[in-house]
């Protein structure tokens, strides 16, 4: 193994280890602030009174 | 329906007032992103067939020198990716952020410019392709003037996006949202940084080539994907009145695709000389790559569980249903054929281009044909005139694109196992896969057919042949209730 | 901080992920690869395209050779197939002739762009340079056919022009029949009448010129059907009197482009397998 390859090697490991506690620390943070919350509510959100929930809102023409 | 609830008539007003604003504000320069858009798609069927026909017919067309093989198939890639899928991808990143945001749209006259922009750099591509200064870099054919055109036509839409966004009236952030701003942040950076290392600073060697595919595979991952996924999560929920069955799931959906799509893409140059970690990284993406699919292929089969009926009834929901359906069933493929012994064959035949198209056509396509038949008549305020032209235009579109699927499908695997074979000759694997490029000809006349139809309707429905919409939801053919 | 930093930041990251990965790795790998020296004090390889090569990969590229050549030689372990007792091999590229070794990123470094092809419509080319002569690669651009009645290339006539001979006939000229050469591009065939017009004016010499052949013995009846087009299709294989396809500057260039594809042949440390 050369020293390109053991720095290739640490470069990877190393990106690795700080996207991966990015990841968590993003995670962890999303979770605490609330972003997970309530996901029934948003996946209504498209929704109104308009074009409530229950009514189709598309056909071919006649 | 048990779950309708009884809404006050004036609140019913007041929502459609404002949705019906919102549409009116993007009006201009949506019709005019996806008008051009579909007059690059019939551009693109045409150089399709062209190149389609010459492959079984070497002899079709053989003296011009601008309809040689290699510049229509280069001109066909351009029409059909940078001014098909890419334009309509940025006029309905407008309309539903807009919508999404409950926002009406600013400035509407600098998109007018945007779209100009794109539609002048497709036309210098396809045209400079035509006569002959085609790059020969796959996906990034187009000759060295159109590039600035296009960053800046997408800067502006990508700012309009953000600025809309910025704006936003509407509390939550749906997931078409997350998909749209993430797509418009990915792509002008993939596109620049992909054009600026293999052309305005080229990079050594394989160098290009591994920018190269980064870009192709990401293109299709992190532009047109995550807009038409995005889509589809809007319109089945939408059209048929129910929410997404898992709002989780579509969020992890997202995540997981963002981490591992942009990571595929290498497994194209398999075997190439280049790192062989390098194509096994992209293996591992590829196959991470089943969570966000699955994840997607449950929830929109489980939103769509009790309701498939409407298929019948709704065109737009046909379209992106169908759209969907295949999202699954091509990213499967596309995970099982970055393994290194199923790529050891499918590798440098037509098994790829089918797969190509399946995702291309089958899935973004298909969705974007669902947006249109959604969206123009709330642009317009007009009807589509014709059911008869809509289901010519499916019809012609599914059978089309299955046709063609199967038959590259079939003739690139054996394709692959003889090319693997010393033994058998060249001439003969040519011969041998005659009829299944014929085939192609055949799927590309129907795919053909279909788009005519569907500008018929289009056109129809921006002269004003359809009926006037009615104000609220309309398109009942059902009575609810 | 709201959802929309949030997407941005997670946008930004993951794609920032796969851009070191797949872009500013390999960049650091292999963008300074230099050319081998064997010796010190010898040739090194690869060597940068010049003049007429050089402006031959512009042909090459304008007309999307690309999209059905490929310019890689893969490993003798590559790909499998079994022959007929069952018995394992690998290895295609090399056997069909493609390349006496596989390819290294080093065979690329002067390349811009560079095409290692993602299909292989047409066979790879990586090295056809050293397997085929000027003249060949001449008549099978001029019209493939000529040379592979099965080849579904295009053929590439409009790089030649077809004109008068003065004088001699120039050395350039494409040695093919007239069934290639009198509608350039096409494979030409008289109608019968033609045929019988052309017998009428000509007849005697077609004849004489057939007898003249060494394997042509027994004599010929062009009164017969079958001596009539027996005589035609030698008449076809036979140069066109007075007329020559030469090539023009683009097609010398691209030609010469293809002769300098000589990727698989200098054996360099890094390609054993």
């Amino acid at each position: 193994m050369n020293a390109a390859n053991v720095a290739m090697f640490a470069v990877v490991i190393g990106s690795i280890v700080v996207f991966g506690t990015a990841t968590i620390l993003a995670l962890g943070w999303a979770f605490r602030n609330g972003q997970f919350d309530n996901f029934d509510q948003g996946a209504a959100s498209i929704f109104g009174p308009d074009e409530p929930v229950g009514e189709p809102t598309d056909a071919f023409p006649k | 329906m048990s779950s309708v609830t009884v809404i006050p008539l004036h609140d019913r007003e007041r929502a459609a007032a404002e949705r019906a604003s919102i549409d009116g504000s993007c009006r201009g320069p949506v019709l005019y992103f996806t008008a051009s858009a579909l007059f690059w798609l019939l551009a693109g069927s045409i150089l399709a067939i062209i190149a389609s026909a010459k492959l079984h017919s070497p002899y079709f067309l053989t003296g011009i020198p601008e309809l040689t093989f290699g510049r229509v198939r280069m001109a066909h890639l351009q029409a059909v990716s940078i001014g098909w899928t890419s334009m309509v991808t940025m006029g309905g990143s407008v309309w539903m952020m807009c919508r999404l945001c409950r926002t009406e749209l600013i400035y509407p006259k600098l998109l007018y410019v945007s779209a100009t922009l794109w539609n002048i750099g497709t036309l210098l591509s396809v045209g400079g392709i035509l006569l002959g200064d085609g790059q020969s870099v796959e996906w990034l054919d187009a000759p060295p003037y159109a590039p600035p055109f296009f960053v800046a036509g997408l800067g502006i839409v990508s700012a309009w996006v953000a600025a809309t966004f910025r704006r936003r009236r509407e509390k939550h952030v749906y997931v078409t949202q997350w998909y749209i701003l993430a797509a418009l942040f990915w792509f002008p950076w993939l596109y620049t940084v992909a054009v600026f290392m293999i052309f305005w600073s080229p990079a050594t060697g394989v160098v290009q080539p591994i920018v190269n595919w980064w870009f192709n595979h990401n293109f299709l991952g992190l532009w047109l994907t995550p807009v038409a996924v995005g889509t589809a999560y809007y319109l089945i929920p939408k059209i048929i009145g129910r929410p997404i069955h898992s709002y989780y799931l579509s969020i992890t959906g997202f995540w997981a695709l963002a981490l591992f799509y942009s990571w595929a893409g290498m497994h194209h140059l398999i075997g190439g000389p280049i790192p062989a970690w390098l194509s096994t990284a992209s293996t591992v993406g590829s196959m991470m790559m089943f969570i966000p699919v699955i994840a997607v292929g449950i929830n929109h089969h489980m939103t769509m569980r009790n309701h498939f009926h409407r298929l019948k009834y709704s065109p737009a929901l046909r379209f992106t249903v169908f759209g969907a359906i295949t999202y699954t069933w091509v990213s499967f493929q596309g995970s099982i054929e970055s393994l290194k012994d199923f790529s050891e064959v499918a590798h440098f035949t037509h098994y790829t281009v089918a797969h190509a198209h399946l995702g291309a056509y089958g899935f973004v396509t298909m969705i974007f044909f669902g947006l249109y038949y959604y969206m123009i008549p709330r642009l317009t305020g007009r009807e589509w005139s014709s059911s008869t032209l809509i289901r010519i235009h499916f019809w012609c579109a599914s059978v089309g694109i299955t046709i063609y699927f199967v038959s590259l499908s079939i003739g690139g695997w054996w394709q692959g196992r003889m090319l693997n074979n010393p033994d058998v000759s060249f001439g003969n694997i040519t011969r041998y896969l005659l009829p299944y490029l014929f085939s192609r000809t055949v799927a590309g006349i129907l795919l053909t057919i279909g788009h005519i139809a569907f500008a018929t309707s289009f056109v129809m429905n921006l002269a004003g042949w359809g009926k006037k919409r009615t104000g609220g939801p309309t398109f009942f053919v059902e009575k609810v209730a | 901080m709201d959802r929309g930093m949030v997407i941005f930041l997670g946008a930004l990251l993951t794609f920032s992920s796969s851009w070191l990965g797949l872009i500013l790795f390999p960049y650091w790998q292999l963008n300074n690869e230099k050319p081998y020296q064997k010796e010190p004090g010898d040739d090194p390889y690869p060597m940068p395209l010049q003049g007429e090569a050089l402006a031959g990969r512009k042909i090459y590229q304008a007309n999307g050779c690309i999209y059905c050549h490929s310019q890689q030689v893969r490993s003798e372990k590559f790909g499998n197939w079994w022959d007929e007792n069952g018995q394992e091999h690998t290895g295609a590229d090399i056997k069909r002739g493609w390349g006496s070794r596989r390819n290294v990123s080093r065979d690329y470094i002067y390349d811009n762009p560079t095409m290692l092809g993602t299909m292989r419509t047409g066979p790879d080319i990586a090295n056809v340079g050293s397997r085929y002569s000027e003249a060949w690669q001449h008549s099978h651009t001029f019209n493939p056919r000529a040379l592979n009645d099965w080849s579904i290339m295009p053929s590439f006539a409009f790089l030649y022009r077809k004109e008068k001979v003065v004088g001699e006939r120039s050395e350039k000229a494409l040695k093919l029949g007239r069934e290639w050469t009198v509608d350039p591009g096409y494979r030409w065939r008289p109608s019968a009448s033609e045929w019988d017009a052309i017998l009428q004016q000509s007849g005697d010499a077609i004849k004489s010129r057939y007898l003249t052949e060494p394997t042509h013995t027994g004599g010929i009846d062009p009164n017969t059907p079958d001596g009539k087009k027996r005589l035609l299709d030698f008449w076809l294989t036979t140069e066109e009197e007075g007329i020559q396809i030469v090539p023009t500057g683009n097609a010398n260039a691209l030609v010469a482009y293809l002769l300098a594809l000589r990727k698989a042949e200098v054996p360099v440390p890094e390609a054993k397998e």
